[in-house]
């Protein structure tokens, strides 16, 4: 028979390998999303650049593939693993997070440059925090994101911004999502 | 008074069970996987692996993804019982209702 130290390491040890494991679940959906996110950011920021008159148009096209990509990704992970990822709240979530957004835009009157820095900021902020309960790699993938849009708004001039953004948060958010895949 | 199961006492072994009963029911971890999260290397995991098997308390399903075998490792309902009540002796330990 164990003494009360022995067993309480064995359940440490448990509880370490149920957090791995629930990290690893969560990085597993999560670096679909990021490389979804990548490659739409990416699309996005070339196409204002490309055509900037219509870069609003994009934007909204992105953020609807981006929905259904998340029922896509809900779907896929669900089959496999049988853990309901995305329901109603995400989705409720999700459009609260976008409404204050354009809540802030439109009472700040901020310019289209300045929107090309603040959505990626504002939306790294909330991988930051889930960096705080969830994984670090959200945390080191946001703060590298929200580093280098600010080094481009302040250093990039005029809509070379939108090139560097394709590079910094579509490149970024799929390295992000391949680093996490690996985790 | 409940006894502790010496099959899953062993570390590796408890680490093995305690990945797979995190899982829901009849969701397995593919062999490549539960290695990163138990740290193991591959003998030692496909040793500790067999042991848990012939116990009946994981199942084992070898299968081709493409043309890369893939070996998915499942607790069985028997597996997840034992280990319930490991947890739970160890918890009895704990409170000091064993020595």
């Amino acid at each position: 028979m164990i003494d009360s130290k022995q067993a309480s390491e064995a359940l440490t040890d448990i509880e370490d390998t149920v957090r791995r494991v629930r990290q690893s679940q969560i990085y597993e959906v999560s670096s679909l999303v990021l490389l979804m996110w990548g490659v739409l950011a990416f699309v996005g920021n070339i196409s204002g650049w490309f055509w900037p008159r219509y870069g609003l148009y994009f934007w909204f096209a992105v953020y609807a593939i981006s929905a259904v990509g998340l029922i896509i990704i809900s779907a896929y992970h669900r089959s496999k693993n049988r853990i309901r990822v995305f329901d109603d709240r995400y989705f409720l979530t999700f459009a609260l997070i976008a409404a204050f957004g354009i809540f802030c835009c439109y009472f700040g009157h901020f310019t289209p440059r300045q929107q090309t820095a603040f959505w990626p900021i504002y939306i790294m902020l909330f991988y930051m925090m889930a960096g705080v309960w969830f994984g670090t790699a959200f945390l080191v993938i946001g703060a590298t994101i929200v580093a280098l849009t600010l080094i481009g708004y302040f250093y990039v001039p005029g809509l070379s911004l939108l090139l560097w953004m394709a590079v910094v948060n579509g490149g970024g958010l799929t390295l992000g999502g391949l680093w996490m895949r690996r985790s | 008074m409940a006894e502790l199961d010496d099959i899953i006492h062993q570390p590796l072994r408890l680490k093995i069970m305690a990945a797979l009963n995190a899982l829901p029911v009849e969701v397995g971890l593919e062999f490549a996987r539960l290695k990163k999260l138990t740290g193991a290397t591959d003998g030692n995991l496909g040793a500790h692996i067999e042991t848990l098997a012939k116990a009946g308390y994981v199942s084992v399903e070898k299968a081709f993804v493409g043309k890369k075998p893939q070996t998915t490792v499942t607790a069985t309902a028997a597996g997840r019982v034992a280990f319930a009540r490991h947890v739970a002796t160890l918890q009895e330990i704990i409170a000091g209702k064993q020595l």
